[in-house]
């Protein structure tokens, strides 16, 4: 099992698309931060909670993590590279396994390198305005943990969407439109807490939520409970299927 | 199962919904010998290729390599290498890493790598992307996958497709040498005079069923043909091969004689007929299945 593992972490590598999905994420953090810093008055740069959130545009990881695990499950079948992978593995379902690992391994790297940079550039940022930095104290750094959480929850749930759609571009424009459209609409039934977008924001924050969101604990289980359902289902359908 | 036979289908069958591509076949593969998997494009090669190598599943029947299904060996790369048709590649990936990605998941050391690059002459290429491969190189890259593990068996689908004459030539050598090693090879097409020049023996299939299974020999008897001959003086000709008993009949500017060129060229000599053409005739592969299906192909 390892050593698929270790296969898959390659196969991420190799592709540079880690290296890519990781350059996304720090021109965001970079765009974002620094608008902030640059605009926000002094008085509110000062507060703790502004500065929270500034920084905590590091959760963008987290949705980059569900690209990630979409590429690299359907990116195999887009690209015809199964056929080598069950070649080698002819498990199929330690394949989704080591993928599902792999995934969730490398979205909680994704997130802690965002993290790091999130916070370095930003006291970084806020210091050269001499403003207090106050981004150590827990209630901002409780997003770090959150985030690496979440990011590898949300590769996992990459890896199960994908193995379902099989379709890397359908599969990335059915989750945004899920984001963007269909959750927010389950807001009329107010019933959008249990989403999987709001289950995985409710992850991200580790406590410090909105009355909108489930509580930490509440929310991890339910973020599992949609990722093992994604796993599972997209792990029977690649089982049965030929490889042709 | 040391003594199980490399390759097995039995009874194998597959459907796609009202499509069978595979009807009950059922043949075994010799160890250490070539045996070439022959029927035109769409008799169903493929698909048996790949049910027995896990990556379909068989509608009813069984598939077996050394005796036991493809996903419950316990190491499939050190037990048939494949090479699957068109293979297909991560455009950005380099070759060398997509071997390293196959040597990391089947736990087989990384200096596999370099060292079947080298025996696929494929190492000054290694570190480029795929994407920039000729068709060529990417068979190249496809056998070495297949030799990573050092397997005793080889399984190929049309790996002459897309190859120029020098890969083509390459390829043969090599899977003489594999087979003179030991090596039990196993490889399809759907062009006679490929598997004519390398096989021990055939396993023929058209439109789904099997229709031969026998020694590379007994074929080429059955597409040993006519003569073609030309010659100015093809009536006094065609008389001299009727007095010789050979049938012939002329037909445009030639005649097609029933009987080797040897006979014909010493039956023109004796009688000091000049010749411009004198050629071989043998069956098209299409022929054969024409022949060995009783026509209604």
């Amino acid at each position: 099992m390892t050593r698929l593992v270790r296969a898959e972490l390659l196969k991420v590598w190799t592709t540079r698309l880690l290296l890519w999905l990781g350059l996304l994420i720090l021109a965001l953090e970079v765009l974002v931060i620094a608008l902030h810093v640059a605009q926000d008055s002094l008085g509110s740069l000062a507060e703790p909670r502004n500065q929270r959130d500034i920084v905590s545009i590091a959760a963008i990881s987290a949705l980059i993590s569900l690209i990630l695990g979409i590429v690299s499950s359907a990116g195999e079948f887009a690209h015809g590279t199964i056929g080598h992978t069950f070649l080698v593995a002819p498990v199929r379902e330690r394949v989704a396994a080591a993928k599902l690992i792999a995934a969730a391994l490398a979205g909680a790297l994704l997130a802690l390198a965002a993290c790091a940079f999130a916070w370095g550039f930003g006291a970084l940022l806020l210091a050269s305005r001499s403003v207090p930095v106050h981004l150590a104290s827990w209630s901002a750094l409780r997003i770090v943990p959150g985030t690496v959480l979440a990011a590898a929850i949300t590769g996992a749930l990459g890896i199960g969407l994908g193995s379902i759609l099989r379709r890397q571009t359908a599969a990335i424009v059915i989750a945004l439109i899920w984001l963007l459209v269909g959750e927010p609409l389950l807001g009329i039934g107010n019933v959008q807490r249990y989403g999987p977008g709001h289950a995985v924001a409710s992850v991200v924050e580790a406590g410090a939520q909105s009355s909108d969101l489930l509580a930490f604990w509440a929310g991890l289980a339910v973020a599992l409970v949609y990722a093992a359902a994604f796993a599972a289902t997209g792990a029977a359908l690649v089982k049965g299927s030929d490889v042709t | 199962m040391p003594n199980a036979l490399p390759l097995e289908a039995r009874g194998l069958t597959k459907r796609f919904g009202s499509t069978t591509a595979v009807d009950d076949l059922t043949f075994a593969i010799e160890p250490g010998r070539i045996t070439g998997f022959l029927g035109p494009n769409g008799a169903g090669k493929t698909t048996t290729l790949r049910m027995l190598l896990g990556l379909v599943h068989p509608t009813a029947g069984e598939a077996l390599v050394d005796g036991e299904p493809y996903r419950k060996l316990a190491e499939p790369a050190r037990t048939v290498g494949a090479v699957l048709e068109a293979s297909s590649y991560h455009p950005t990936r380099s070759g060398r890493n997509h071997l390293r990605v196959l040597a990391t998941a089947a736990g087989i050391p990384q200096t596999r790598v370099d060292a079947v690059l080298e025996q696929v002459e494929l190492s000054a290429a290694a570190r480029r992307r795929v994407g920039t491969y000729s068709l060529g190189m990417r068979q190249r890259l496809s056998v070495a996958a297949a030799l990573l593990g050092e397997p005793r068996q080889l399984v190929l689908d049309e790996p002459a497709n897309g190859l120029d004459p020098e890969g083509i030539r390459w390829l043969r050598d090599f899977l003489r040498s594999f087979a003179a090693g030991g090596g039990t090879v196993f490889i399809s097409s759907h062009v006679l005079a490929e598997i004519a020049q390398l096989a021990d023996e055939v396993v023929i299939i058209h439109k789904a069923k099997l229709v031969a299974h026998e020694p590379l020999g007994a074929l080429t008897a059955r597409t040993a043909g006519g003569t073609i001959v030309r010659s100015p003086d093809a009536n006094r000709l065609l008389e001299q091969l009727a007095a010789a008993g050979i049938e012939a009949t002329a037909a445009d500017n030639e005649l097609r004689a029933a009987a080797p060129p040897e006979r014909v060229g010493e039956v023109a000599a004796a009688a000091g007929i000049v010749l411009h053409e004198l050629r071989g005739e043998s069956a098209s592969l299409e022929e054969v299945f024409l022949e060995l299906t009783g026509g209604e192909g």
